[in-house]
């Protein structure tokens, strides 16, 4: 009872902040100077521009035009890209390039995790020794690191100067699995750096907190291992902030791959949302943000049901 | 025995003493505070500086490697001089970002702490508001103000003051939800202590108990995080000029880069120079913001 109250509560507001963001998306294609279906086809006739600002819905008004936007989203139909003539379906379109951006933020979450996990607990269990200290430094400066910079200079060293992956492109992991990891490499470094240092810092404060309680020191008074302590009895229980805002960071990053989807040239989500924004496709660009916007919102909804079923105690910190 | 007790005795005596030295500022700050200190030097007095003009091309040095002994920091490709442009692209960064920092983080903190304090319909509002503001990720949020406000037909180009001026809009527009959160869950904090709800029941006016009792406590907690927030729009108005959309021609730091990027195999130093200068900024305003937390849980912890 409980549970579904607050499952239909979550559920009611994060519709409303969809559909508000979604709104204020087509509000600001409407404020674009100028006709936008001249926008969308500037070669186009008359009578082209009057059968697209047609099937948009764009000649029905701001309201009337996001409700035809909306309710064609919520069948299925993402609407269209005009070009020169032709159309594309922005269905299409995604199916192309979602499994490139996928694929950029599982492995730059693996990595990620893979390395913030051993970092973490060994500088949380020699709080305050150099290696905990040298480690701390380190990753705040890296995580202070724009990742285009370090996009940039890692193309610069290793693709330009000493040759040893292409600069830019991507392959298909089903055609060519070894171009496919070769390729990936840069971009998932750079997206990688910045997650690795947020998630050791946020293990580190969990596992020092954790390593104060008196069960560990039970288990290590009863002369199992530190490695065992550590791994069964210590990293289970504090690894739930970390995943917590791993979950959260699949939302985040879905937008955050532009910048790396750029300058590698992935044809990424990030790379198309930049693509319709600079070619001024209003259609194309509102469903693709919008779908970027849901994906965050759908990701922080349900990862705030989860920790609230599976942790009783978040709901009593949250009032 | 005695060893023990002596040990004892020196660390009583000893541990007073060599707290008070020991709060020395870490490294990191010094480091931090030299580095903002020039750049803000530079954007401010960079004209004085010996350096040739910034928009100039120099046809006879094309591309020449930094150290070399006309141009301090070599040329690009076409001609213009490195140091020359990355003392401009500090004045504009450092302009860019204060402008908006400032500005959005005023706008922000005063949503932010009215809605907390009066709470209801309002709160429940501005909250929405903010959620769906966060829920577009920044960069794309400001790409897509951006290419709305900064829009122009090839036939009338929007001026350069025009577009820095869009540019600083948008940036304030992203940066209002972020502060605003901040700011909004702080007061929630302190809002219920003690000592405002003794001025409540004084009858002291609304607004004199968030300008007395509310903002001096939740101003440092902003400042910290508005470090943090020019760093952010650093990066967010660099990434704005590799997509192409922002300042053009090589004016801000971000834009050389972007100009910087196609001749990356010839001469290098146009990409690592100005990258390095934005990496250099963005930690060091992070570190600063960081030491500015730290202390500021000290002062907490204390209370």
């Amino acid at each position: 009872m409980d549970i579904a109250r607050l499952l239909v509560k979550r559920l009611v507001l994060m519709s409303t902040v969809v559909v508000i963001a979604t709104f204020l998306l087509s509000l600001l294609m409407w404020m674009l100077p100028g006709d936008p279906a001249q926008l969308l086809v500037p070669n186009g006739t008359e009578i082209i521009q009057k059968v697209i600002r047609h099937e948009t819905g764009l000649d029905r008004g701001i309201f009337g035009y996001y409700w035809h936007w909306l309710s064609h989203m919520l069948t299925g139909d993402f609407g269209k890209y005009y070009l020169n003539g032709g159309y594309r379906e922005v269905t299409e379109v995604l199916k192309r390039c979602l499994p490139p951006s996928l694929f950029l933020i599982l492995y730059a979450q693996i990595v990620a995790l893979t390395l913030a996990i051993p970092l973490g607990l060994i500088s949380a269990y020699k709080e305050g020794s150099r290696f905990d200290r040298i480690a701390s430094t380190v990753l705040f400066t890296s995580v202070s690191v724009p990742g285009f910079a370090l996009a940039l200079i890692l193309s610069l060293i290793f693709a330009v100067q000493l040759g040893w992956v292409d600069p830019i492109g991507y392959e298909s992991p089903f055609g060519d699995p070894w171009a496919h990891f070769k390729l990936m490499i840069l971009p998932v470094t750079s997206l990688a750096v910045g997650l690795t240092s947020s998630y050791t810092r946020l293990l580190r404060t969990d596992v020092i907190a954790t390593l104060k309680e008196d069960y560990v020191t039970m288990a290590a008074s009863k002369g199992i291992s530190n490695r065992r302590v550590l791994w069964k009895h210590v990293f289970r229980p504090s690894s739930t902030t970390l995943l917590t805002s791993a979950a959260l960071n699949m939302g985040g990053l879905i937008g955050g791959t532009i910048i790396v989807e750029t300058i590698f040239v992935i044809p990424g989500i990030g790379y198309e949302i930049a693509y319709s924004i600079g070619s001024r496709q209003v259609v194309a660009m509102q469903t693709l943000i919008a779908l970027v916007s849901f994906a965050y919102v759908f990701f922080n909804t349900t990862v705030d049901l989860l920790t609230n079923i599976t942790d009783p105690r978040t709901r009593e910190r949250r009032v | 025995m005695s060893e023990t007790s002596q040990l004892s005795t020196t660390d009583v005596i000893d541990t007073p003493v060599k707290v008070r030295r020991k709060r020395k500022r870490p490294l990191g700050f010094y480091f931090a505070a030299t580095w903002i200190a020039l750049i803000i030097f530079l954007a401010v007095f960079g004209w004085i500086l010996p350096a040739p003009s910034w928009d100039t091309s120099f046809y006879d040095s094309l591309g020449v490697h930094p150290f070399h002994h006309s141009h301090i920091l070599g040329t690009t490709l076409d001609g213009y001089d490195m140091f020359a442009g990355l003392v401009n692209g500090a004045r504009l960064s450092v302009f860019v970002s204060l402008v908006s920092v400032t500005i959005g983080g005023a706008i922000g903190t005063f949503i932010g702490v009215t809605s907390a304090y009066f709470r209801g319909k309002i709160d429940m509002i501005v909250t929405m508001a903010f959620n769906v503001m966060l829920s577009i990720p920044n960069l794309v949020l400001s790409l897509a103000l951006l290419s709305v406000l900064a829009y122009s037909d090839e036939n009338h180009p929007a001026t350069m003051s025009r577009r820095v001026g869009v540019l600083m809009l948008s940036l304030t527009i992203v940066i209002i939800p972020i502060l605003g959160r901040i700011a909004r869950g702080a007061t929630l904090q302190w809002s219920s202590r003690e000592f405002v709800l003794a001025s409540k029941s004084m009858g002291t006016k609304n607004f004199t108990i968030i300008r007395k009792h509310i903002l001096p406590n939740v101003a440092p907690a902003i400042l910290a995080i508005g470090f943090l927030a020019i760093g952010s729009v650093i990066i967010v108005e660099g990434s704005l000029a590799i997509l192409g959309i922002g300042v053009p021609g090589g004016a801000s730091w971000g834009s050389m880069l972007a100009n910087g990027r196609g001749n990356i195999a010839y001469s290098p130093w146009e990409v690592y120079l100005p990258a390095g200068a934005i990496a250099l900024t963005v930690i060091s305003c992070n570190w600063f913001g960081d030491y500015v937390r730290t202390s500021l849980d000290k002062r907490e912890s204390k209370i």
